[in-house]
């Protein structure tokens, strides 16, 4: 259940003297928006309307009736602030209201986490996904009163996963003082991102567990500014190429999108392969915000030319479903392996809606960076089911203006609900005086932490990256399993 | 409008001295704005590929190339500017913009060159192609390739607005020659009429061949001399000159 909590009686957070965010100025609503809260209790009210009538009366738990109009409403008033993007301002949703905390510290009764991910455009499955898995963590946290009393409150903007609204974003997240941002999407919003967050590194901003597995936020001269928890791209394209390479595929591809995030898994391959004393066979690539509908033929016709044995795809769901789809009927029956960051569930959620899928479905292989949620005997998994049977947690309506159906389970909402359960823990660290300048101190001090998922989580100064293991999996079925043989990929489904 | 026959040739003239005029300012404009933003377009090129060149340095030798790729994506962004690749030390393509593949009139390419080079990409269209090598080219080479065809449009579209300007002056001119033309031979035609007014013995002049008598300038002083000759004739008794041809052309 979302909760809008409205604005505080004061913006503390505000420096003297800032005018107030573009968006509330041209939408006096808007100033009523609060961050969207993963939470059931509503402590703080704005004198005014709704929130005048308990003005003085102590914080107390509101109904589920009650926080699900909340919601509603408040997603109305940020369906207002998010046109704000067309005009080149931030992409505000509940994210107008300046956190409350004085500078560098947590509020008294919120902990708030600005987050700026794809709620539109193609790849906005990814984005929704990642919040659902979080938000139903993070709900079950709330509901238990928080951390250290605190509730967490999730400040949303939709960045479509393009880099200038995310750059935008950014800013005015960090202007709202938000206490950390959290569950970012994408290389080329991540990438462009950094600079900024290194801007403001000395007033400790710190990026937590974006989605996304590219080198700039692991490495000098960004690696400071950002906490990553998922294996990177390097470890996923250099797991697929060894394992290509092993079973006799020496020929391998690369169809990728021709952006950051295409750049660093082509890199990540070509490197691999060097270790194998190889070169890429071949490599054909797509523009960001492709559709399924998009024609990927002439790209298909580039990589034949050059005889793939395996073709590794660097891309979103939607161009990789179409890459997917018009390999096969032109003939390029090979196995086709996806990244993490495709989005699994979404990407065969295209490509089942094709007549005889089976036909195409039968050449993916996906590295993931999460195990499988079908796996129950991981604590995680069952942890996982558990809360979001629960929770139910639902996209953000108000940003997502577009059609799209929810994913019961799937491998991005699961990496979601992993980092925001490694996130609580962080907070928790923090001790009863959250401090952004405590942050780091708190991440370090993560050393083989148990998420429930049978690899131990460890940060330290050299070590921003807290998971490294690959999972590889096909499909069988309809839905991924974890992949056996190698040598059998494309060749069916796999033995018993 | 009618236009008198004395003054069509002139009137004629005086089109064809616009559209002169028009065709030798469109010639000119065009050399001129093609040349100037061609070369506006080269430098802007050449500066963005030497600052890429510049910042690559040390994302070449300290970060991977989503970085890279990031950088060049962003100059991509500016208009004009159709692709950007960057070449290794070695030769090989290590980031570029290229959708959906390197075209192998590049691919087979000198990677290191950073003379301007006219391209005509299949597909594509044609490009002016400027590099800067990176680090004096020890690190690899950026090129960048300006769309010529965005150049044309530009120019085509200056050209476009001049021409427009000056096809509306060609207009209000000509119909403003054919006003101050007729405004001109009016006077001439009340002369003929009252010529074969004259000649056929008219002798109570109407009210328009009055102010035509009154008139000081040359069709008084004609239309005076035609009064005196007829009243010269009548006095010697001679014969009455006859209204042939002219009071035909009176009456056009």
């Amino acid at each position: 259940m979302l909760d809008i909590r409205p604005t505080p009686p004061h913006a503390p957070m505000t420096a003297p003297g800032r005018p107030a965010p573009r968006a509330a100025l041209a939408n006096p609503q808007v100033r009523d928006a609060g961050a969207v809260r993963p939470a059931a209790a509503s402590g703080q009210h704005r004198p005014g309307r709704r929130a005048r009538r308990q003005e003085g009366s102590p914080s107390r738990p509101v109904s589920r009736r009650i926080l699900l109009r909340n919601a509603l409403s408040g997603c109305a008033l940020l369906a207002g602030a998010k046109g704000a993007q067309a005009s080149g301002r931030p992409a505000a949703a509940a994210g107008t209201r300046p956190a409350r905390g004085v500078r560098g510290r947590a509020a008294q009764d919120e902990i708030v986490l600005g987050v700026s991910a794809a709620f539109s455009g193609s790849s906005r499955g990814l984005g929704i996904e990642l919040y659902r898995g979080a938000t139903a963590y993070f709900e079950h946290v709330n509901q238990r009163g928080g951390v250290g009393g605190r509730q967490i409150v999730l400040k949303l903007y939709d960045d479509g996963y393009q880099p200038d609204p995310s750059v935008q974003n950014t800013s005015a997240l960090i202007e709202d003082q938000v206490f950390l941002l959290f569950g970012y999407v994408g290389t080329p919003t991540v990438t462009r991102v950094l600079p900024l967050l290194k801007k403001f590194q000395d007033d400790n901003f710190y990026l937590f567990f974006p989605f996304t597995g590219a080198q700039p936020q692991r490495e000098p001269p960004y690696g400071d500014v950002a906490f990553n928890l998922r294996a990177s791209y390097r470890q996923e394209t250099g797991g697929l190429v060894d394992n290509f390479v092993e079973s006799g595929r020496n020929r391998i591809g690369v169809f990728y999108q021709a952006d950051a995030y295409g750049r660093s898994g082509w890199e990540g391959v070509k490197r691999a392969l060097e270790r194998h004393g190889r070169e890429l066979a071949g490599e054909a690539t797509y523009r960001r915000g492709a559709q399924f509908t998009a024609s990927m033929r002439r790209q298909v016709e580039i990589l034949q030319e050059s005889d793939p044995q395996a073709v590794i795809c660097v891309g979103s769901y939607n161009a990789c479903a179409a890459f997917a789809r018009d390999a096969v009927n032109l003939g390029l029956e090979v196995p086709m392996a996806n990244l993490s960051f495709v989005g699994s569930e979404n990407l065969l959620g295209r490509l089942t809606t094709l007549e005889d899928s089976g036909r195409y479905t039968q050449f993916l292989v996906n590295s993931q960076v999460v195990p499988s949620y079908h796996d129950s005997s991981i604590p995680a998994v069952r942890e996982y089911h558990d809360m979001m049977e629960r929770y139910d947690p639902q996209p953000p309506e108000a940003l997502v203006t577009e059609e799209y159906e929810p994913v019961a389970r799937s491998f991005v909402s699961l990496e979601g609900f992993l980092n925001a359960k490694l996130m609580v823990e962080i907070l928790g660290r923090l001790g009863d005086d959250p401090q952004r300048s405590d942050l780091e101190r708190a991440v370090f001090s993560v050393r083989d932490f148990d998420l429930g998922i049978g690899e131990l989580a460890s940060f330290g100064p050299d070590r921003r990256q807290g998971l490294q293991r690959v999972y590889y999996t096909v499909v069988e079925d309809d839905r991924f399993v974890t992949l056996e043989d190698w040598a059998a990929v494309g060749a069916g489904p796999q033995a018993e | 409008m009618k236009v008198h026959k004395l003054f069509r040739k002139t009137l004629f003239g005086v089109l064809f001295l616009f559209f002169l005029i028009l065709l030798s300012t469109s010639l000119l404009w065009y050399r001129t704005i093609d040349r100037q933003l061609s070369e506006e377009y080269e430098t802007n090129s050449r500066n963005i590929a030497k600052t890429i060149a510049d910042s690559s340095v040390d994302i070449l030798l300290n970060r991977d190339l989503s970085a890279l790729q990031s950088l060049i994506d962003q100059f991509a962004e500016i208009q004009s500017i159709d692709y950007i690749y960057i070449t290794s030390e070695t030769g090989e393509f290590i980031a570029h913009t290229f959708v959906p593949g390197i075209p192998s009139d590049i691919r087979d390419s000198d990677p290191n060159n950073t003379e301007p080079v006219q391209r005509q990409l299949p597909g594509m269209g044609s490009f002016v192609e400027v590099g800067s090598p990176i680090l004096a080219g020890v690190a690899g080479t950026v090129h960048v390739g300006m769309d010529t065809d965005h150049v044309s449009l530009k120019v085509q579209r200056a050209m476009g607005q001049q021409n427009y300007l000056i096809s509306i002056l060609v207009v209000v001119g000509f119909l403003s020659s054919i006003w101050f033309v007729n405004l001109a031979a009016k006077p001439l035609g009340e002369l003929l009429g009252y010529a074969v007014a004259v000649a056929r013995g008219d002798a109570d002049p109407e009210d328009d061949a009055r102010r035509l008598l009154a008139r000081d300038d040359e069709a008084g002083h004609l239309a005076r001399l035609f009064s005196h000759l007829s009243r010269s004739r009548e006095d010697a008794g001679g014969p009455r000159p006859e209204p042939d041809g002219g009071a035909e052309a009176a009456g056009q």
